[in-house]
């Protein structure tokens, strides 16, 4: 027995209908959702939610009352399937937009892109809005025509457009009722609160990306020396291999294999070491390649171990330049307690490598 | 060469006696199974009874270590000797684990 909402035989009528296409409905939402969530995978695109409903029976009943009579036939509701995008960031909607309209036939007449709808002394809700249809190219099913015709919206907007739409629709805002005008201004400064936040973690994810990009032609053009040491920096430097070739020579002591392993905790070292940019580091790996293949020749030289890590090179070369520098014994268990965490055994690590580099003549 | 492995509630410890040498590592890797199948947790190698440890027993030592980094556990490694720690600072190895004593 379906629920009586007290509508006019029009309205009844439309809802007969959309409670027939419910289940193709379901599926049309369900195809959308598939083809949108493998695009944007496909294109690397990061969101923070891909989620799709169908109308409910009691939203469609209540929208029908308000304005049933705008509506010839069900078909004309294009949100009975309705799909939400959300992205971290705000050049992402477009983004966004750009791949919807190129995977579904977009009903521009009847599509609202709501940032560009505020008069110059208002905010508020900002998203855009596809009325699509999904084109038979893209997807059909000959035991399923509607597929291809009903029409089904897309929204697409930022997590912080996605707040304060939430709370927009939680405040009652567009329910009739009037709201005082201090809470209007507060909605509205909220508003503006937001899209300024939007603006601003969009300009600094392009800052960045700048800064990483004149880093990169920094380190790629040799002028290590300007390049502040950070794990941005350290990353872009370990990305040119610097270590590999006194790697390559202490492998080939024993034959080695090499197993390739991070070298990112070497970076709070290096810091510890007085090495403020690239060229510091690259200055280190110049002047102390030497002594640092002839410790490893001394250490491995006499076994048969045939396997090392990528590490070593720039471990003995921090050894070596500790020692150059003065560091003695209590400068090599620094350096122990700050790779691998402090330990006991630390300090009689620090003697035995002093001795070998007496030996050696390091000091 | 024998490996005792102990599993506690959110641990497991595995016990290393003898020669790790190339023979031996044959059978370690199979007999660190059960290490392997719970990488997910913290595995504790004590290696009080280690005496030797070869090139082949470093390498079980990093598929275990690549298993854990896979799953999200960790490997500790408890009570080295002071010959084996050497190999592992010569080889880089000393770098890989969380070395506790």
């Amino acid at each position: 027995m379906s629920k009586d909402y007290g509508l006019d035989l029009h309205c009844r009528l439309i809802l007969e209908e959309y409670r027939e296409m419910v289940p193709v409905l379901e599926r049309l939402k369900e195809v959308v959702l598939d083809i949108i969530r493998k695009d944007i995978a496909d294109k690397g695109l990061m969101v923070t939610a891909t989620e799709g409903r169908v109308k409910t029976e009691g939203s469609l009943a209540g929208k029908l009352e308000l304005k049933g009579s705008k509506y010839a036939t069900s078909e004309d509701i294009t949100d009975l399937v309705g799909v939400r995008v959300v992205t971290f960031y705000s050049d992402d909607v477009d983004k966004i937009a750009a791949m919807a309209a190129n995977l579904f036939d977009v009903d521009r007449d009847n599509s609202v892109d709501k940032r560009k709808m505020h008069q110059l002394d208002s905010f508020g809700y900002n998203s855009l809005h596809y009325i699509c249809r999904l084109p038979a190219s893209r997807y059909s099913d000959p035991d399923c025509p509607q597929l291809n015709e009903i029409r089904f919206e897309i929204q697409i907007r930022t997590a912080l457009q996605h707040v304060w739409a939430t709370l927009n629709h939680d405040s009652g805002y567009k329910s009739g009722v009037e709201i005082p005008k201090d809470y209007l201004r507060a909605i509205n400064r909220l508003a503006g609160l937001l899209e300024l936040a939007d603006e601003q973690i969009c300009r600094l994810r392009t800052d960045i990306t700048d800064y990483r990009r004149r880093i990169q032609a920094l380190v790629a053009d040799g002028k290590l020396e300007e390049v502040a040491l950070d794990s941005e920096t350290f990353k872009s430097y370990l990305a040119m291999r610097p270590f590999d070739a006194l790697n390559y020579r202490i492998a080939a002591i024993n034959q080695a294999e090499i197993q390739d392993v991070s070298l990112q905790k070497y970076l709070p070292l290096l810091r510890s070491l007085g090495m403020n940019t690239l060229g510091d580091v690259d200055k280190m790996v110049t002047s102390c390649q030497e002594d640092a293949y002839r410790l490893a020749t001394f250490q491995l030289g006499a076994t048969d171990l045939d396997i090392i890590t990528s590490t070593v090179a720039p471990q003995n070369l921090c050894i070596v330049y500790i020692l150059r520098t003065g560091g003695g014994r209590p400068g090599l268990q620094k350096m122990f307690d700050l790779v691998n965490g402090e330990s006991p055994a630390n300090e009689i690590l620090a003697e035995m490598l002093y001795k070998q580099a007496e030996e050696l003549k390091i000091i | 060469m024998e490996i005792i492995i102990k599993s506690e509630q959110d641990n497991i410890t595995a016990l290393f006696s003898g020669r790790l040498d190339t023979p031996a590592s044959l059978q370690a890797a199979k007999d660190i199974q059960p290490l392997l199948d719970q990488a997910d947790k913290t595995i504790i190698l004590d290696f009080s009874g280690l005496e030797y440890i070869s090139s082949s027993g470093l390498r079980v030592l990093l598929t275990l270590r690549k298993e854990a980094a896979r799953k999200g556990g960790k490997v500790i490694i408890r009570a080295i000797r002071e010959e084996i720690r050497q190999v592992f600072l010569m080889t880089g190895f000393y770098n890989l684990f969380d070395i506790q004593g």
